[in-house]
Formats: C-alpha cells, structure tokens, sequence
C-alpha cells in the first residue's frame, strides 16, 4: 500500500521536475554550472549542496531555528503546529511544505528548492525529497548529541557563509553548558517525566532529553534505559520510589492549554508531593515545544541550557 | 468460523438441569486476585508492613494500591456487563462497544471537548463523551434495524466498520491538532496513573452495571423485536434507551478515567456462555466475577513483566484477549462437529 503511494508520488514529483525542466531548461543549466556547491556529511551520507542556495526549505525545526538565528531566509517549513517561538513562519511568503511528518510532495516540487533540510520525523521521505532537490538529514545523533549538533550547525554556516559567527555562538553556547555543568554537579539527581493525559512516562540519559543527563552533567535518578521515543511509563509509586532531588516535566498537554497547568494537575498527588524535589520545590516545568518540537537549535539550546540552569543554581 | 456463525445461541438452561459450576470458588479466586493487586507494586508494602503500622507503607497503600485494585474491579465488571447488554440488544455474540461504535464515539467526544473547553472539569468532559457514545451506539443500532439479514457476522462487521469511520476522522482532528498521543493514552486504557482522587469516578459505572444487572431480562426480550417485546407487554423504545444510555455512558465514563480495553465485554459474556450456558440472570454474576478477574489478572502481569516500569494493560487484555477468543472458537468449532 505505501509502496504503490509513494511509487506514485515519485513519479509525480519527477514529472514535476522533468516539466521544470523542460520549461526553464537553459537558465537551470546555466546557474547550475555556474553556481560553487560544498559537500556536506549527513545521518544518510554525502550531498552536494549549493552555496549560499536561495530557496530553502526545512522540516527540522531545531535547523529553522539555527537559521533564524543566523539571519538567513528560509521558504518553506510544515505548517500547523509550529510553535510560538517560530510563528514568525506560519503563513504569509513562507511556502507550506507539509505537516512535520509528511512531506508535500507536490508542493516542495512545483516551489523547486535549493536546498531541502530534514531530520527524524521525515527520514523516510529522504530518496523522494533528493530527487526533487538536493536533500541533507540533520538528526542529532543520541550517542553524542552536542557534536552532532555543532557538526550540523558548522555545516549551516559553510553552505550559507556564517562560519564565523556559528564559530563564535558555538563557543558561547560551550561556555553557557560548563557553567551549568558546574551547578549541576552540586544539584542532586533528577528524573525527567513526560506528562500526557494523565499518564507519566520517564526519560534518562540518552534518550531525546538525555540532554540534561549527559550534555549538563545532572544526576540521573534512576537508570531508565528504554531505547525509543516515548520513554517508560511509569506509576507515582515509581516516583515516589526514586525520589528525585529534581524532576523535570515536559508536559505534552500544553500544547492546548497553558503550559505546565495540565501537568502540574497529573503530578498533584501525595505520592509526588511527598518527594524530595516536591518538597523543596524542585519540579520544573520545561517548554514542551521547546523541548519536544524545536530541540536542537542555537538559540533554542540557549534557552534550553538556561532553563536546566535555573532550575539547578537556586 | 461459519459453523460457529449459523449455529443458533444456546437455549436456556432451566434451573438444576445441568450440573454448573458454584459461583464462589470463582469468587474467591477473584479476591485471591484482588489481594495479590494489592501487594504488587514498585514501593515495598507487605502485609507486615501494614500490621506493624508502618506510616509509608499505609500511605502508598490507601493512595495507590486500593485505588487501583478498586479501579480496577469496578472497570472489570462494568465493562463485561455493558458488553453483556449490547450482546443482549443486538442479539449478537460478536458485538461489544469496542467493535460497534460506542469506544469510537466516546473517543471523539473527548477530543472534542479537549479541543473546545481545555479546562473544563472532568466530568464535564466525560458528559460530552457519553453524548457522543450514546449518538455512535444509536446510530449502529439504526444501521442495524436497516439491515435486511442480519447474519451473526454481518453485525459485528457493520459495527467494526462504523467504529473505523469515526475513529478515522477522531485520528484525522487529532492529527491536524497535534492531539495523536494524547489520543494514544485514551485508546489504550492504563491503570498506572489511579490514585487517590482520581479512580473515584468509576463508582459511577459500579451502579450502572446493577441497573444492568436487573433489567439484563429486558433487555433479552428487547432484542427478540419491537412486535414481540410489544406483544409482552413491555415498553420497546424505552428498554432500547436504557440499555443505549447503560451502554454507552459505562463506555465513557472508562475511557474517560482509564482509556479503552477493548475484547473484554466479548470475552468475557462468551466465557461465561460456555461455563454455565445462556440463563440471562445467573450469567451476569458470573460475568461480573469473570470480568474482574480478567482485568486483575492482566494488570497485574502489566505490572511484572517490565518492572519496574509498566505495560498498559489494554496491551495485555489486547493480547490475551484475543488468544483466548481464538481458543474459543476453534474448541467450539470441534465441538460443533
């Protein structure tokens, strides 16, 4: 079934593409030939991708945030569930792509890009994507998050030629982490939970928030080692059992309401509230688009970094 | 399968006629159940413990283990009664409210109201998910008066396909929300998150199933036809609407507080079929009993087998719910010939 779709999509897209091409055949050749490329390393190998490309379309919200960062024009990104920090994008010039797990097809090739950047949700739609336009996959590698992000982030600046000042928000990202590393070590254990309807999954070092564990140094409170996304559901008694110094809360029901308050609601029993963390008023609530959608960004790991910090230096 | 599909339901076993199995050795295995519940668990509580009057241990026991070992009893009979009942209506053994509509429904209510009052209390949410049950039960019951032949795999089927429409477009809003693991938790039912303050709800589904209890006969007759239950004397529409009401608002109120379970109320009501034959009123103890069992039972392997972390158990039921369903229908295939 999703064979025959996207056997279909392909050749779409590639009619697409062959009837660009026909039409604007000349000006294609020539900018092509004339335009420098750079070999960028990616998650699915080695692409060439043209310097300083003028459109660009991303579905990795941490790479959109990098970009806007830098201050470079981006043109496409999904719609619909793109967080407050990124609104800036929703509708106006912006060309929808998609949602953030299935690509427009259609869409990406008829707007044809220069450059189109991915990461896990849409891994998948990778030989599709190439096909249209030159296609780098930017997932962070779990095993070893922060150098997989620089890799990425050093790789933004060379195709667009901000290496300079990748170089410098880089080294002040790394000062910002040692810093909080310092705190943290002096912090106490943490647990990190993901609260959605009511039900509390856990997260630990290595998994999508490892961030706190393994990038900021703080304390895991248990070993939590489930190998996937969505973390180990887990009851208050388990909880109550670990009793953190620190919780952290990514509370996923916030994205229809006001952040933390449904959270908060699911933690507020007596098993939680007899924990260490609860009594010393340790529960931290994170920006679950941050934390959950945007994730590995310049200036979004700032934001991130600053409020681990916070919550470890009182 | 076809065999099984055109044999006829059992009839009524007249009182004594057959030697049947006492109910309270079942009984007492079920509370055997309910014991172990209580005593399995990530913190160390043991009767002991409790004897000795240890503060903690008290503590995690009233908050967490009642709480859940209740929730989970009350979840257990409801379920397997109100699948009883549907079971009754659409004279079908084949249908439960997991497979005609009414989970669906009841599923969609709660996004909506999600998505239209995010801070609407609990029970305001759960009234407009018993709305949408009773509208997604009523509507498979109008399907089904349509239906010319009502073959006994035909019905289920209709339900399945009705459930499957309206789940679609639940998934299809829930995506475009960003809701689709919010509608996960609801679709897949989880005791781990019951404690004190937040099972109590469910005591609502424990009167519903004794209203179930002592109109289960009319509910029989209701399902023989308007003409005939008329020609008994008995007020057809309004049977109907209990039942549909009973149904549909033990469905929400579940789905609410746990999320679904689904094949319970088809299990169970066709295991007790086959241990003590089709009696309408002796059955629907024995459901009760069976039905909470069931549900302990799965629980408290969801509880072990990750420890210490947990398997829903709507993944468990799931799994042994339809390996024992399967068992059925082949051991009574054989039977058959």
């Amino acid at each position: 079934m999703s064979h025959v779709r996207l056997a279909v999509l392909s050749a779409a897209a590639a009619a697409t593409l062959a009837l660009t091409a026909c039409g604007g055949s000349s000006d294609a050749a020539g900018e092509s030939a004339a335009s420098p490329t750079v070999p960028i390393e990616h998650a699915q190998g080695t692409t060439e991708v043209p310097v300083d490309p003028q459109t660009v379309f991303t579905f990795d919200l941490g790479a959109l945030d990098t970009l806007d960062a830098l201050g470079v024009e981006v043109d496409g990104v999904p719609q619909g569930t793109l967080p407050a920090q990124l609104s800036a994008y929703e509708g106006g010039d912006i060309t929808a792509i998609g949602s953030m797990k299935e690509p427009d097809f259609e869409a990406i090739a008829a707007a044809a890009p220069d450059l189109i950047i991915i990461s896990g949700r849409v891994a998948d739609s990778y030989d599709e994507l190439s096909a249209i336009a030159p296609t780098i996959d930017l997932s962070i590698d779990a095993a070893d998050p922060m150098a997989s992000f620089a890799e990425h982030t050093e790789s933004l600046g060379r195709i667009f030629g901000v290496e300079e000042e990748v170089a410098d928000r880089l080294a002040a990202l790394d000062a910002a982490i040692a810093g909080t590393k310092d705190a943290a070590a002096s912090a106490g254990d943490a647990l990190v939970l993901m609260t959605s309807a009511g039900e509390v999954t856990a997260y630990g070092a290595g998994s999508r928030f490892g961030l706190i564990h393994d990038v900021l140094g703080v304390e895991p409170a248990a070993e939590v080692t489930h190998e996937g996304t969505h973390g180990e559901a887990v009851s208050f008694e388990y909880i109550a059992e670990v009793d953190p110094a620190h919780l952290f809360v990514i509370d996923r029901d916030a994205a229809i309401g006001e952040a933390g308050a449904a959270g908060a609601a699911v933690l507020d029993n007596d098993l939680v509230n007899g924990t260490t963390a609860a009594r010393n008023g340790a529960i931290t609530y994170l920006d679950s688009a941050s934390w959950y959608l945007i994730g590995y960004g310049l200036d979004n790991l700032d934001a991130m970094v600053s409020a681990v910090d916070d919550a470890v230096t009182d | 399968m076809a065999a099984l599909a055109l044999r006829p339901q059992r009839p009524v076993q007249q009182h004594g006629s057959r030697r049947s199995p006492a109910l309270w050795p079942a009984g007492g295995t079920v509370l055997l159940l309910a014991v172990v519940s209580l005593f399995v668990g990530v913190s160390d509580v043991s009767p002991a413990d409790l004897l000795a009057g240890d503060a903690g241990a008290w503590q995690t026991f009233l908050v967490s283990r009642v709480p859940r070992t209740l929730a989970l009893v009350l979840a257990g009979v409801a379920l397997s009664i109100a699948g009883f009942i549907l079971q009754l209506m659409a004279r079908n053994r084949f249908v439960e409210p997991s497979t005609v509509g009414t989970v669906e429904s009841a599923t969609a209510g709660i996004l909506v109201a999600t998505l239209v009052l995010p801070g609407a209390p609990i029970m305001g949410k759960m009234l407009v998910a018993a709305v949408f049950a009773m509208a997604g039960t009523a509507l498979f019951l109008t399907v089904l008066r349509r239906i010319p032949l009502r073959n006994t795999l035909i019905v289920p089927l209709v339900g399945i396909m009705l459930g499957g429409v309206i789940a679609s477009v639940t998934t299809f809003v829930a995506y475009r929300f960003d809701l689709l693991q919010t509608l996960n938790t609801w679709m897949i039912g989880d005791f781990s998150g019951l404690v004190r303050g937040r099972y109590e709800l469910l005591w609502i589904v424990a009167v519903l199933a004794v209203v179930g209890y002592l109109c289960a006969d009319r509910f029989t007759v209701a399902g023989m036809g308007e003409e005939f239950t008329t020609n008994l004397g008995l007020d057809y529409r309004r049977t109907m609407n209990l039942g549909l009401v009973l149904v549909s608002l033990i469905s929400a109120v579940v789905v609410v507080v746990v999320g679904a379970v689904p094949f319970l109320g088809l299990i169970v009501p066709n295991l007790v079929s086959l241990l003590i034959g089709d009696n309408v009123r002796r059955a629907v103890p024995w459901i009760a009993v069976v039905g909470a069992g069931f549900v302990l039972a799965c629980d408290i392997l969801g509880r072990i087998i990750r420890f210490p972390y947990e398997v829903p158990v709507g993944v468990i039921v799931s799994v042994v719910g339809s390996i024992l369903f399967i068992t059925l229908l082949v051991r009574r295939n054989a039977g058959a010939r």
